[in-house]
């Protein structure tokens, strides 16, 4: 049986080569990418498919300090950070009651934010605009955490409402006989129970703040306070005929979400096959 | 009665403790994603200066949206929206149909195709679209590729040429989002029971039938999520834009979408001197929003309709 017979893996062959095909398309601009890093604009030029002729982090270097592009890391890591815990941490207060108290009012509340998870929230960016303005949240890191955690909060709350509906009662209940407040029940209890719902959370919002170029161009004009997207669409331009720049500033733009990539690509697959929860 | 008492006293506390942590969430929720929506709903209705709201414009704003000058811009944006979006369903969802299919067929080696083609979509669109444009640059590695193998001749401009420009964009929105269908198809196909396969085996049905008559069916649900979360993404389009051809969607606003439209109403660049013009940005959100919800609703309740259960 493990063997097929030879017409079989014959007819198979075109399908193959259709996935080959595709895996090229996707592996080779990446490819084209990591080694452009290592080489000069002349070079990239002359030898355009093959490898460096040294592996000099040159180009690092400049896109990291005069670039400025390090500072723009720090600042993408802090909002990403700020918004994956503040998102994980209010969503998981409101989904306990939501899903686990008779309230009389869980679905009217769950359908409100709920409704959050397909709302386009760029056509209400000039009130956003002028709230943030009142508020003194331009040009703040506190203020981007703060709309990425209000995006991500419907998705948030669906998926913790979802898991942590399905534990037993007698969970909370028993926990409750003994004297346990109800904040201890759900982030000493409730919470460790639902390990896989906070790691979904987690690796879609990082993904989603990470990646999101919209909102730090509306809100953010001060170089201080540029994240990496924003600032990588400005080299784009700006620095367009040092090559190797660029390439290397894309480099290490993707870098963090490609080593977690790397790490946690089975969850990330079942995460988006089970729930298409992306974007 | 005691039994009674404790009940509703738990009930008390569980309303009060509910309210408290409900809190947080709904007022960060509330205050930067449901008010600034609403007040932009209300908005559309007004005239603007600058930023401030001045009086009650009726739908003023509507009008002018869909005469000269806006006209033009308008009809131009949505039809590359909707271009785009059929665009995605044939290139992305037609061919990550075919890639499902051929993995699934094969089951060998899944996760390693599926892990690689859903890479791109974990990318920011703003690498993905610096990258293509790195690429397909005149003097780049795809003008370098062609002219290689004798398919093109000289500078590569299919980036500044206004009959080509829509198309790459849509062709690289493809690639990076390759691996959601795949990924989506493979998982109806898995939820379908292996007994209706070998069934239509042993009646002679070919893969190609196989997958036309049995699979295609049963994956109503999967297409239904693929063509709605197509349709929101399409009319967001922005970033691949902005990155590529910046934001008056050039060339000669041959890439200009509804959301580039909006930002530059909104935030400047639109008119000779970058000026904004809120109340039509707000009137372009509105209608935005509404062909967002109703186009949303109807296809779910289209594609719920064809759902076939087993």
């Amino acid at each position: 049986m493990t063997t097929l017979a030879i017409p079989q893996k014959m007819a198979r062959l075109p399908g193959w080569i259709i996935l080959a095909v595709w895996t090229a398309a996707v592996l080779l601009p990446l490819y084209i990418l990591v080694v452009s890093c290592f080489k000069t604009t002349a070079e990239i030029y002359d030898n355009r498919l093959g490898l460096p002729q040294s592996w000099g982090l040159d180009n690092f270097v400049r896109a990291w300090t005069r670039a400025d592009l390090g500072h723009n890391f720090i600042n993408s890591l802090i909002v990403t950070g700020g918004a994956v815990i503040l998102t994980i941490v209010v969503s998981a207060m409101a989904a306990y009651p939501l899903s686990r108290y008779k309230l009389g009012w869980n679905g009217i509340m769950l359908g409100l934010f709920l409704s959050g998870i397909m709302l386009p929230i760029r056509l209400a960016s000039v009130e956003l605009f002028t709230l943030m303005r009142s508020l003194g949240l331009l040009d703040s890191l506190t203020g981007l955490i703060l709309v990425y955690s209000a995006i991500r909060i419907p998705f948030a709350v669906f998926i913790f409402a979802n898991f942590m509906r399905v534990l037993p009662s007698e969970l909370d209940e028993a926990a409750r006989m003994d004297g346990a407040g109800e904040t201890r029940i759900l982030f000493q209890i409730v919470l460790p129970m639902v390990k896989p719902a906070v790691s979904i959370v987690a690796i879609f919002t990082a993904i989603a703040v990470w990646n999101d170029f919209f909102f730090p161009l509306i809100f953010i004009f001060d170089d201080r306070y540029k994240t990496v997207p924003l600032a990588v669409s400005v080299f784009v331009g700006q620095f367009r005929t040092d090559w190797g720049l660029v390439f290397a500033s894309l480099a290490i733009s993707m870098a963090p979400i490609l080593i977690m990539y790397c790490l946690l690509a089975r969850q990330i697959r079942e995460g988006v096959g089970a729930g298409g929860g992306m974007k | 009665m005691t039994k009674f008492r404790r009940t509703t006293s738990l009930q008390r506390t569980q309303q009060r403790m509910a309210v408290l942590f409900i809190l947080p969430a709904l007022a960060i929720y509330g205050l930067f994603v449901l008010y600034p929506l609403l007040m932009s709903l209300w908005g559309s209705f007004f005239t603007w200066k600058g930023l401030r709201m001045q009086e009650f414009a009726g739908l003023a704003n509507f009008s002018r949206l869909f005469v000269f000058p806006s006209g033009a811009r308008l009809y131009g944006a949505l039809w590359h929206n909707v271009a785009w979006f059929f665009g995605i369903m044939l290139l992305q969802n037609g061919l990550g149909l075919l890639f499902a299919w051929l993995l699934f067929l094969r089951g060998r080696g899944a996760a390693f195709f599926q892990s690689v083609f859903f890479f791109p979509a974990v990318l920011s669109p703003v690498i993905v679209g610096a990258l293509w444009r790195l690429l397909l640059a005149p003097g780049g590695i795809v003008e370098w590729a062609l002219n290689g193998l004798g398919l093109h001749q000289g500078s590569l401009t299919v980036l500044g040429n206004s009959h080509t420009a829509l198309g790459m964009l849509i062709a690289v929105d493809a690639w990076n989002w390759m691996g959601l269908p795949v990924l989506i198809y493979t998982a109806g196909l898995r939820q379908i029971s292996p007994q209706v396969f070998e069934a239509a085996k042993l009646d002679g049905a070919g893969n190609a039938r196989m997958l036309y008559a049995i699979a295609l069916p049963l994956l109503m649900p999967a297409l239904g999520t693929l063509t709605t979360l197509s349709f929101i993404n399409t009319f967001n389009q922005f970033d691949i834009v902005y990155v590529m051809q910046g934001v008056q969607g050039n060339p000669s606003y041959a890439t200009d979408t509804l959301v580039t439209y909006f930002y530059r109403l909104a935030f400047g660049a639109e008119g000779a001197v970058g000026i904004t013009d809120i109340g039509l940005a707000l009137a372009l959100g509105t209608m935005l929003f509404l062909v967002l919800s109703i186009g949303t609703l109807l296809m779910l309740r289209f594609f719920d309709k064809r759902t076939v259960e087993l």
